[in-house]
């Protein structure tokens, strides 16, 4: 699948700059679903997730000149601008951080279970490989993603020294370009 | 810094999730403009995030596009490119359902002149067994006619043999007792030829009178018993019948066909 979005991506980038809205049409089409679930995954609120969505893609439609491709992916850019979001409604709306979450394996895997909404079909064969990830692997990415978390509150939650966060992150990311080759 | 060192360092890893700070940030985005191999780490690092991502995607209310695309200040129609506006769903839904009408009205049609055309037979067939029924009950009531006439209980029936003019032939007289009427079954004649009719005599004291003509214009009519003349009060010894020409005459000029005493 990355395959197939590198070359539509810088057609996409260009279109995007120009303000076209059917590019900005297959940009939703396409991603959507992904965004939604980093926001879901934080905010544990159908109705809430989904307003913040409708503000991240406006955010993205309007601040796209900001986006520089020689800093990184469409898509990097597109889940920092949702994330920070979030993070903003959670605060402004005085929202816990569900932390408790994050504690075991169990219970992250009991959060993705009950998540409502339809799961993109064609993910289904990639989230088999990626729940085939070691637990203490996918509670790092799941943590940078999906808490809000720094390194700093990573490591305390963990319990592990700031340098392992670091160490950890990369092993499990080397894990996973495994798994996706 | 070596670069397998920036590779291996867990930096990158923490930039292309968006937990690493803004310091850490800057320079690995300095790092991968420096160096084509750190860029392309990078990069491989972010598809795989997105990889991962995509796996936990939920998709969000299908309405929810429309409300995005609205609060761009989108005119309309704009949306449309592929085709996933709901409208255009609409459209080609409503199109099947055009196409689809007009296919019924089609066969409808069809069907309506295919039923024309069978109720036409129909009725053509109807008249015609209608006509054919007329045509039955005349036979039946003449058949019963006859039957009245064998049946009748003064009812004398008189053989008419062949003669050596038509040794083939026969002919039935039925001879009412009280009445003096007479009736003859002429359906084993043969045809008249054109011009030529059957007469039918009776013999009254050894002369011949006459009896009437057999009309057999129509061949069913042969078939039928006929009524001749009343003979009345007169005793008649036999009846014969000659062939003549069409309309009779006062005394027999033709050959006799068949004859029978009483």
């Amino acid at each position: 699948m990355p395959e197939t979005q590198t070359y539509s991506e810088e057609e996409l980038v260009l279109r995007l700059r120009n303000q076209d809205q059917a590019a900005f049409s297959y940009l939703y089409d396409n991603y959507a679903a992904a965004l939604n679930g980093v926001i879901y995954r934080m905010i544990e609120d159908t109705q809430l997730a989904e307003d913040v969505l409708q503000e991240a893609f406006i955010k993205i439609w309007n601040n796209f000149k900001q986006y520089d491709d020689s800093k990184g992916r469409l898509f990097t850019w597109m889940v920092n601008i949702t994330r920070n979001l979030t993070i903003d409604t959670l605060r402004s709306k005085g929202y816990k951080k569900q932390q408790k979450i994050f504690r075991d394996e169990n219970s992250v895997s009991g959060l993705k279970d009950s998540a409502s909404g339809v799961e993109k079909f064609d993910t289904m064969g990639l989230r088999k490989q990626v729940d085939s990830l070691k637990p203490d692997q996918k509670v790092i990415i799941d943590l940078a993603y999906f808490s809000g978390y720094t390194q700093e509150e990573i490591s305390k939650e963990m319990g592990i020294p700031l340098g392992t966060v670091k160490t950890r992150m990369r092993s499990a990311i080397i894990e996973l370009k495994k798994m996706l080759q | 810094m070596e670069i397998k060192d920036i590779i291996s360092s867990g930096l990158l890893e923490l930039h292309a999730t968006g937990i690493a700070s803004e310091a850490e940030s800057r320079q690995v985005l300095a790092w991968a403009s420096q160096h084509p191999e750190v860029k392309q780490e990078l990069n491989v690092i972010e598809r795989a995030m997105e990889a991962y991502l995509m796996s936990h995607a939920i998709e969000p209310a299908p309405e929810l596009k429309q409300l995005v695309l609205k609060k761009l200040g989108s005119p309309a129609g704009l949306v449309t490119n592929n085709g996933i506006a709901p409208v255009v769903k609409m459209n080609s839904r409503w199109k099947y359902v055009a196409a689809a009408s007009i296919i019924l009205l089609l066969g409808s049609a069809a069907l309506n002149m295919s039923y024309f055309g069978k109720m036409q037979k129909a009725e053509t067939a109807y008249e015609q067994k209608q006509q054919e029924l007329l045509a039955a009950n005349e036979q039946l009531q003449g058949v019963n006619e006859d039957m009245g006439v064998v049946r009748n209980k003064y009812s004398q029936p008189v053989s008419l043999d062949g003669l050596p003019a038509a040794p083939e032939a026969a002919a039935k007289i039925f001879w009412m007792k009280n009445t003096g009427e007479v009736y003859i079954d002429a359906s084993n004649l043969p045809e008249a030829p054109a011009g030529m009719q059957y007469q039918v005599w009776g013999i009254v004291d050894g002369k011949p009178v006459d009896g009437g003509m057999i009309i057999t214009t129509k061949n069913e009519d042969k078939f039928r018993i006929h009524k001749m003349k009343s003979f009345g009060n007169l005793k008649v010894q036999a009846f014969a019948v000659t062939l003549e020409t069409t309309g009779g005459n006062p005394t027999p000029k033709g050959d006799m066909y068949v004859m029978g005493k009483m």
